[in-house]
């Protein structure tokens, strides 16, 4: 197994090569953090169940982490790594334990942690977007309306949004006669398209991705992940969590290897994949 | 009460198209401020003795309820906020002080007018009160009984609203009351039936057409599909949502239903014995509840 690079830095013994590969991601990683459209720092998140006589579990454990404009990261690890813990708290769906959450946004720099909740829900969807794997469908909208709808809420006007929303439905082969159908009927691959349309319509500065193709079968996947990269070719910073290694290889500036709420590797797709079979399943 | 930002806004017009209200986003249209109502005596010992830590609203001697304590949110303008709990919780408190159906204990509840001046609730009069349910903070009720008249029709109901608001004629009054009823979904050849002889559904929709009537930046809704069929609970809800997203509504949501709640609002908080347990948003308190109360909540609507 050929080890890229390791943070934080393994005990082994530091190959030159290594070496130099850990110095250059830790300055890709964190020094150049105006540039970066998020950056995380020391970010911990333990749950305490109270109703199982208080139990604390432990989800993440000190995670830095910059995504910039045009980047895509793509989080890799075994079920339970943290993966979509970390998307929810950057979201903060889930309430972060400690650590900050940096997004910055044309008005300037927001600390996300510590954010008055209203002014949350102000710049969510708009400055940030996440998508989930699953359409919350409303139960009276039709696909079209909800991806339009989706537009306006990041400011198109009607008929911009409409047509850019046919255009994203189309491009996902969402069959135009199901395009005024009630969504909450639709099935679990076209809901989870609507999905995906709505949250990447006017995309905003930074999206999580969170198994967005997940309920796709192989042609609507293909299209979904073209779809996904062209967000990083407009520049918008991507973090996503996606099941397979195929969509990472083929979508991801670089993948982040997580291990019981830690980053443990980080590196370019082709570094890094290759020895992951059996750990990102 | 400085924050309150200040925006003014024409005086109601009696045209018929929509618009959001002149309140911009974000400014806060109504805040409640450490708000406090004792059923029985008042007696302010009782209220050391209440709450989630003592586990009952009721004071010791059993001549005291406080039914809500220490309560303080901001809605801001076409924002919707949740209140969650259970029977007893004081939800319905807060809401009906609000509403001005009671008389409260303690704290304030400021509320930006029309006119962009802002005032305490809790201090006006009955008469003025009245006078700003008509146009500037309405209220839906589980009860349909409580926000209509029952023995009028829906044209009535809605006719109503608009006179006490000083439409006056007649022909105008008509059509946006059908206007309204065309919104809510109630079928126009009912618009001339009394309410009595509506379906819970649609008596639910009449109270909402009678209460956006004069367009009001605020709306209170109480358990506003309890008791309706799952389905046409769906329905009203999903009318609910698309009105107050359509029309820039600022909403204070009581519900003992985390769907209705979830489907709804953005921030919510959840209450029970009177206080407030936690506050956040909608989606972080549903997923990652904190208080250990929410967490039972929580698991137990899940299961």
């Amino acid at each position: 197994m050929r080890e890229t690079t390791m943070t934080p830095s393994s005990n082994d013994v530091a190959t030159p090569t290594q070496a130099t590969v850990e110095i250059e991601m830790t300055k890709n990683q964190l020094s150049d953090e105006s540039s970066a459209v998020l950056s995380v720092r020391g970010l911990h998140k333990h749950f305490v169940l109270h109703n199982v006589d208080g139990r604390r579990v432990e989800s993440l454990n000190g995670i830095d982490l910059d995504v910039r404009a045009g980047e895509h990261i793509a989080l890799a690890g075994s079920s339970g790594a943290g993966k979509s813990t970390l998307l929810k708290c950057i979201y903060r769906t889930y309430l972060p334990s400690a650590g900050t959450v940096t997004l910055r946004s044309p008005i300037g720099p927001v600390e996300l942690t510590g954010l008055a909740d209203a002014k949350l829900a102000a710049i969510r969807g708009r400055e940030f977007g996440y998508v989930s794997q699953f359409l919350r469908a409303e139960p009276r909208r039709g696909a079209l309306d909800i991806v339009a709808r989706a537009g306006i809420a990041r400011g198109m006007d009607k008929e911009t949004a409409t047509e850019a929303a046919a255009v994203s439905l189309r491009r996902l082969h969402l069959d135009e006669s199901l395009w005024d159908v009630f969504a909450s009927v639709l099935s679990g691959g076209e809901k989870q398209r609507v999905n995906l349309a709505a949250g990447t319509i006017s995309p905003p500065q930074l999206l999580l991705l969170d198994e967005p193709v997940s309920a796709l079968d192989p042609a609507n996947r293909e299209a979904a992940l073209a779809l996904i990269a062209d967000l990083t070719a407009t520049g918008v910073a991507v973090l996503a969590v996606f099941h397979d290694l195929d969509a990472m290889d083929r979508l991801a500036s670089r993948v982040v290897v997580m291990r019981a709420g830690r980053i443990i590797e980080s590196g370019p797709p082709d570094q890094v994949l290759h020895h992951l079979e059996g750990v990102a399943r | 009460m400085t924050s309150l930002a200040i925006a003014k806004c024409a005086v109601t017009d009696h045209t018929t198209t929509e618009h959001p209200s002149a309140s911009g986003p974000g400014q806060t249209v109504l805040r409640v401020e450490r708000l406090g109502k004792i059923f029985g005596d008042q007696n302010p010992a009782a209220v050391a003795h209440t709450g989630p830590d003592a586990g009952t609203e009721k004071s010791p001697d059993g001549n005291s309820v406080v039914a809500a304590w220490d309560v303080s949110f901001d809605v801001a303008a076409g924002e919707a906020f949740g209140v969650i709990g259970e029977s007893g919780s004081g939800k319905s408190t807060v809401m009906r002080a609000i509403a001005g159906d009671h008389s409260s204990t303690a704290g304030s509840v400021w509320m930006q007018r029309r006119d962009g001046s802002t005032v305490d609730l809790l201090t006006m009069t009955a008469s003025e009160r009245r006078a700003l349910r008509v146009d500037e903070l309405s209220v839906v009720y589980q009860d349909a009984a409580e926000g209509l008249d029952l023995g009028v029709t829906a044209g009535g109901n809605i006719a109503d609203r608009l006179t006490a608001a000083g439409w006056r004629n007649f022909g105008q009054i008509r059509e946006r009351a059908a206007e309204l009823l065309g919104r809510t979904e109630v079928p126009l050849e009912r618009m001339d039936d009394l309410v009595r002889t509506f379906s819970g559904g649609m008596r639910q929709r009449v109270q909402l057409a009678r209460a956006l009537a004069n367009r009001p930046p605020i709306v209170l809704l109480d358990e506003p599909t309890t008791g309706l069929d799952a389905s046409v609970a769906a329905g009203v809800l999903d009318l609910i949502r698309s009105l107050l997203e359509e029309l820039g509504i600022a909403a204070v949501v009581v519900s003992h239903d985390f769907a209705v709640i979830e489907m709804l609002t953005t921030r919510c908080m959840v209450m029970q014995h009177g206080r407030v347990v936690e506050q956040g948003l909608t989606d972080q308190l549903f997923e990652d509840p904190q208080a250990p109360y929410t967490q039972r909540l929580v698991a137990a609507a899940r299961a």
